[in-house]
């Protein structure tokens, strides 16, 4: 499995090696390079979604969760979502140019037309959720070549609002 | 049967109905139960798996998918009240609590109202009333002219003429706003009209209510409030401040007591103005009165909120009183007991909230399923939460998912139990705000105690980023999570084991209720 964290299109990979019940990191990648690594060790623990991890001999605990592809992980007193990506799969699924709802809500105004040039920052459109208002703004200048939804429509997270071309 | 602390009573009750939702009803319930009372919850569809709900003697259902409906329905929530045979309605915070006619409903229908008298509600619910009679009485106002907005908003001629005598930048405040709702900053006059049909759309969502009122925006203060505490037989007491001035967008985000920038002296005049402020509309019950508090020491009047407050836990750790349970005593009739030279004021408390949403992503609210709800527990530390493992966040409600208060003997004590607490919270499967609070309380303006209400706001939002990731652990971790199946047994997955350390089978929900009583 190559991994991947945030935004970033960065991938990384560990080859890990059976020690008993535990599994030792043996190789780590970046981008397919090998990089140098730590010595680190993971064990199952009773607690449920609980790991140990052993870095440079300091034990830890790590409790972990899936959802989806995506492995929760707390550790050291921070939380980080890490994304798992099956090895060759695309780069970068995201749709180009479309802007998508951050949450699910409902479209308060939309302020852009199909055909309009917009600059870098421009609010296109306000959607209301959990009693808040949210701007979507423009990523970069370019013309809206689709707007989905009108005034009033309710849309669900990750629903494609806009599309813009350069 | 009323309880044996209440016998011989003026006013006499046994049952009490919570009408609210979330982490201030089952604080409320757990204290209702506590007191040998029984305990009445009410809830909509979609709260039914609710935590309020299980631990409620009673519940009901209040039909419908809208608030209004539901949690802000007035006459189903006495007609609950009626049939279950609860004779006193303890409203919590937001929702109904500061309807003054909600307040008189539920006395004319012989219930007792666990709060002010609708009248007290009535003066302090409107700001420009408020503001007149807190002049009246000689307590201290913010400077600048006031306005009342015609609700239409057509004509927006008397707000700019009064925008442009109380000077820029000013805040517009939806009259019947309050939590940050239907409050804009407006910096210059060629925003006025946006951010006026921004503050009036907004209020209307949340309160069902589009008037305005436009007041100066003081830079550089700070928010101090008073728990003021009053009975009927005309005892009124103030117990301490709490300093809120972390706030973001005008919600409060971290709350302390005492604030690091209250003298002795201070505390003493303002909490003389609090309770000149409550007794000016001849309050009873818990309530706080709002300040602002400029650099140089003096202090103004911006609201009093007639209801139990967020942050009540705070006060109730450096004083040791149990506010709600004060509530239930005044209520029914009994004096409170304790005289104003008798409040103490031991050690620092700090309250963090803890918000589903994403700090990296313009702090929108995030949604999900609870898989890992863990909170942390020891000497000085309260969670108070309406939610466990296992509980689907949605975008209905608020997005506060509890409330973590420390309490210790100093101010950096506190900080540091407040950071190793945070630390020690896990929350998986929804966007928290748990590392920015990190980031924030270890800011060197938090730390030093010199914050300003504006103060997140006014930052670069990057002064409060995360650390760089521990990458090479996080994605063997992953890769050995993944290959040792942790997926498929790890509780939320449908088929989860029995929890060895407490023998329940699968329900998730189970093992957390018991970790924190």
């Amino acid at each position: 499995m190559e991994w991947g964290i945030g935004e970033s299109s960065e991938r990384y990979s560990a080859v890990m090696s059976n020690e008993g019940e535990a599994m030792s990191l043996a190789t780590f990648m970046k981008d397919g390079e090998k990089l140098e690594s730590s010595s680190l060790l993971v064990s199952s623990d009773d607690f449920p979604g609980r790991l140990v991890v052993e870095i440079d001999g300091t034990p830890m605990f790590a409790h972990v969760a899936r959802v989806g592809d995506d492995w929760w992980v707390h550790l050291d007193g921070r939380i980080h979502v890490i994304r798992g990506h099956e090895p060759g799969g695309s780069q970068d699924q995201a749709t180009n140019g479309g802007l998508s709802a951050p949450m699910p809500g409902t479209i308060l105004e939309v302020l852009v037309k199909q055909g309009q040039r917009v600059r870098e920052g421009q609010t296109l459109l306000v959607m209301e959720a959990m009693k808040m208002e949210h701007k979507i703004l423009a990523p970069s200048g370019g013309e809206v070549s689709t707007v989905h939804y009108n005034e009033g429509d309710r849309v669900d997270m990750g629903s494609v609002l806009i599309e813009m071309t350069d | 049967m009323s309880p044996e602390w209440m016998q011989g009573a003026p006013k006499e009750y046994d049952s009490v109905l919570v009408a609210n939702r979330g982490e201030i009803a089952v604080r409320v319930l757990r204290a209702v139960k506590e007191s040998g009372l029984r305990a009445v919850a009410v809830y909509s569809e979609a709260d039914s798996e609710s935590l309020h709900v299980e631990i409620a003697d009673e519940a009901v259902l209040l039909p419908g998918e809208s608030l209004s409906e539901n949690y802000l329905n007035a006459e189903a929530i006495i007609e609950a009240a009626k049939s279950t045979g609860a004779n006193a309605i303890h409203p919590g915070y937001g929702f109904l609590s500061e309807r003054a006619d909600f307040a008189r409903e539920v006395s004319e229908n012989g219930i007792i109202w666990i709060g002010p008298d609708a009248e007290s509600i009535e003066v302090m619910g409107d700001k420009i009333s408020a503001r007149s009679r807190m002049i009246s009485s000689g307590v201290p106002v913010i400077p600048g002219d006031e306005v009342s907005i015609p609700e239409d908003g057509a004509h927006l001629g008397p707000l700019a003429v009064a925008a442009a005598k109380v000077g820029y930048p000013l805040l517009l405040k939806a009259s019947a706003g309050g939590g940050g709702k239907g409050m804009r900053v407006v910096r210059e006059p060629k925003m006025l009209r946006t951010e006026y049909e921004a503050a009036a759309r907004e209020a209307a969502a949340a309160f069902g209510d589009g008037t305005v009122y436009v007041e100066r925006l003081l830079t550089g203060a700070r928010h101090v409030e008073i728990q003021v505490l009053a009975d009927s037989t005309g005892n009124c007491i103030h117990l301490n401040e709490r300093d809120c001035s972390l706030q973001r967008r005008h919600q409060k985000v971290i709350e302390e007591a005492p604030s690091p920038a209250v003298s002795n002296s201070v505390r003493e005049s303002m909490g003389e103005a609090a309770v000149m402020a409550a007794k000016a509309v001849n309050y009873v019950g818990a309530g706080t009165v709002e300040f602002l508090l400029s650099s140089n020491g003096d202090f103004y009047f911006l609201e009093m909120n007639t209801r139990l407050q967020v942050e009540h836990p705070v006060t109730e750790m450096i004083t040791g009183i149990d506010l709600v349970q004060k509530q239930l005593e005044i209520a029914a009739g009994l004096e409170m007991g304790i005289s104003q030279s008798e409040v103490p004021l031991s050690g620092h408390a700090i309250e963090a909230r803890i918000y589903a949403e994403d700090a990296t992503r313009g702090f929108l609210p995030a949604i999900g399923k609870l898989s890992t709800w863990i909170t942390p527990s020891g000497p000085g530390i309260r969670v108070d939460s309406g939610v466990r493992q296992g509980d689907e966040v949605t975008v209905n409600f608020d997005p506060m998912l509890a409330k973590l208060v420390v309490h210790a003997p100093t101010r950096k004590a506190a900080l540091r139990r407040m950071d190793a607490a945070l630390s020690n919270f896990v929350v998986l499967g929804v966007v928290t705000n748990i590392g920015f609070l990190r980031n924030a309380l270890s800011h060197s303006a938090f730390i030093s105690g010199n914050v300003t209400t504006d103060l997140l706001d006014s930052s670069d939002i990057s002064e409060f980023g995360d650390p760089e990731p521990p990458i090479e652990a996080l994605v063997s971790i992953a890769e050995a999570a993944l290959r040792m199946g942790l997926d498929k047994t790890h509780a939320g997955a449908s088929a989860s084991p029995v929890d060895e350390h407490t023998g329940h089978s699968g329900d998730p929900f189970r093992t957390l209720s018991r970790s924190y009583p």
